[in-house]
Formats: structure tokens, sequence, C-alpha cells
């Protein structure tokens, strides 16, 4: 009978090059795949949501569309953005941390302005006033 | 298609979870305890068919495991298929999602060819047999791994 444990190093070898490809992708949670300096994107809003796991709104820019994450939605509805106090086709302003890769359309705002009202989200990392 | 997707965010307990600030993640928790008890039974039992754990009897200890895996099965699309509820267009559309799928159902249609080959009692693994052992391994730990980047890439 031929060993079976040439089978569990071949297992051995594929979870080793999973586990490479896995660290190279970068996280979304988290602010690990930001940069560090303040973002302002200015737009209008196709698309909101409020829910789990996270609220997202997607905004278009001057015709590119970008995702435009917040936090949790238990966070993102205390600090009283729901899905009452805005709607699609809004100008809306967000300020947060954009992708460090430059052509990804995505951030992760800490204030959502919209209606003339602001939206701390992240109130501990806004910018100082 | 998409209006059927649609149509699952709007049913109204899928609007419930979506916006729950308990619910979701305890459906999350079950979600990964369900995953964990299957891929340990997965491997358990795959280890034992590729010749681990010799001291233990084979039909005994794969029919606990299977049992045990095809539990866990049921609660990993249970819950799996209430996180993907809230936001089902959304997950539809992800390529990660559907490499996730359609992991799932190659594992699935291996685990059947697995049926058919094996007849139950202590035999020795053949080479088939090895290979499909092999086959189940790293289809269902790349289900998992397929799994965890959803929640990074969307």
């Amino acid at each position: 009978m031929q060993s079976p444990f040439n089978g569990l190093r071949n297992v051995a070898l594929a979870a080793a090059v999973i586990l490479a490809a896995a660290t190279a992708a970068y996280a979304h949670h988290g602010w690990s795949w930001t940069e560090d300096g303040f973002f302002e994107l200015r737009g209008k809003i196709t698309a909101i949501y409020i829910g789990n796991p996270h609220a997202t709104l997607d905004v278009d820019a001057e015709g590119e569309v970008w995702r435009v994450e917040m936090a949790p939605p238990s966070r993102t509805i205390a600090a009283g953005f729901t899905e009452e106090v805005a709607k699609v086709g809004d100008e809306v302003t967000a300020i947060g941390n954009r992708s460090l890769d430059e052509n990804e359309k995505r951030m992760k705002a800490v204030r959502v302005i919209v209606g003339g009202k602001t939206y701390d989200v992240y109130p501990d990392r806004v910018p100082p006033a | 298609m998409d209006e059927f997707l649609a149509g699952i965010e709007q049913l109204a307990f899928v609007r419930g979870l979506k916006a729950s600030f308990v619910a979701y993640p305890i459906v999350n928790a079950l979600h990964i305890m369900s995953i964990g008890a299957l891929l340990t039974s997965v491997w358990l039992m795959d280890l034992r068919v590729l010749g681990a754990f010799r001291s233990l009897p084979q039909a005994a200890f794969v029919a606990l495991l299977r049992r045990t895996a095809l539990s866990a099965f049921a609660g990993a699309l249970v819950t799996g298929t209430l996180l993907f509820s809230v936001r089902a267009s959304e997950y539809a559309a992800m390529p990660v999602f559907l490499t996730k799928m359609t992991l799932i159902l190659l594992a699935g249609a291996n685990f059947l060819v697995f049926l058919r080959r094996v007849k139950g009692g202590d035999e020795p693994a053949g080479g088939t047999v090895t290979t499909l052992a092999v086959l189940s391994l790293v289809l269902w730990t790349s289900v998992l791994f397929a799994g965890r980047f959803i929640g990074f890439l969307n």
C-alpha cells in the first residue's frame, strides 16, 4: 500500500500557498488599508445601505462611483445618520481616509455632511476643528 | 434574478436582521461555530481515511464524524443564508462569493463520489480513496478561506 502521507504533504503545500495569498491581500476591516491623511469626497449619493455588517454609501463624484464605508449600523445610527436623513440624489461630502490603493475608489468616512447637517460616524477620529 | 435578490433583502425578518444590534452578531457567531465543527470533522475524518489514528476503528470513527459534519453543514447553510440575505445582490455579484459557492458544490460532489467508493469497514485506504480524501481537505479548507475573504473584499 502506498504511503498516505504523500497526500498529507500535498495538503500542507496547498495550505501554505493559500495562506501566502491570504497575507498578501489587505483587509477592509479597521484602518490598515487606508491612507493616514484626511481625504474629502464630494458627489451625489447613488445608493445608501444602513445595516450589518457595516453601513455604506455609493457616491458619484465627477462620473466616478466611490464606495464610502461608514461604521457598523449601531454606531452609524448613534451618530444620527439613518436611512431617513439622506436619499439617493442628495449632495454629500464625506471626510475620512481613502484606500492606499490609488486605483481603488473606496474610502472610510469619519464624517459625513448631507443636507447641511454633519454626522460624525467616528467621532474620535474626526479632524481637529 | 436581480428582482429575486432584491426581494430577499425586503423580507421582514431580513430587514430586522439587517438593522439588529444583537441578532446579526449571534447569527455570525453561530456560522463560525458551524464551520469550525464542519472543518474539524472533515479534517479528522479525512486524516483517518488517509491512515492517521489507526488505533481508532475507522467505521465507527468516520460514522460519528460524518454525522457531526452533516449537522454542522446544515447549521452553516442556515446561518450563511441569513448572513447572505441582508445584502443578497451585493454578495451575489462578488467573484469571491461565487468562488466559495462553486467550491462547496465541488466539495459536495467529491463527498458523493467518496460515498460510492467506500462501503464502510476497516479496509485500508486505496489510491482513489486517498485522492478523494486529500481533495476533500483541500476543497473544504479553500471554502473556509474564500468565505473569510468575503468579509474583507465587499
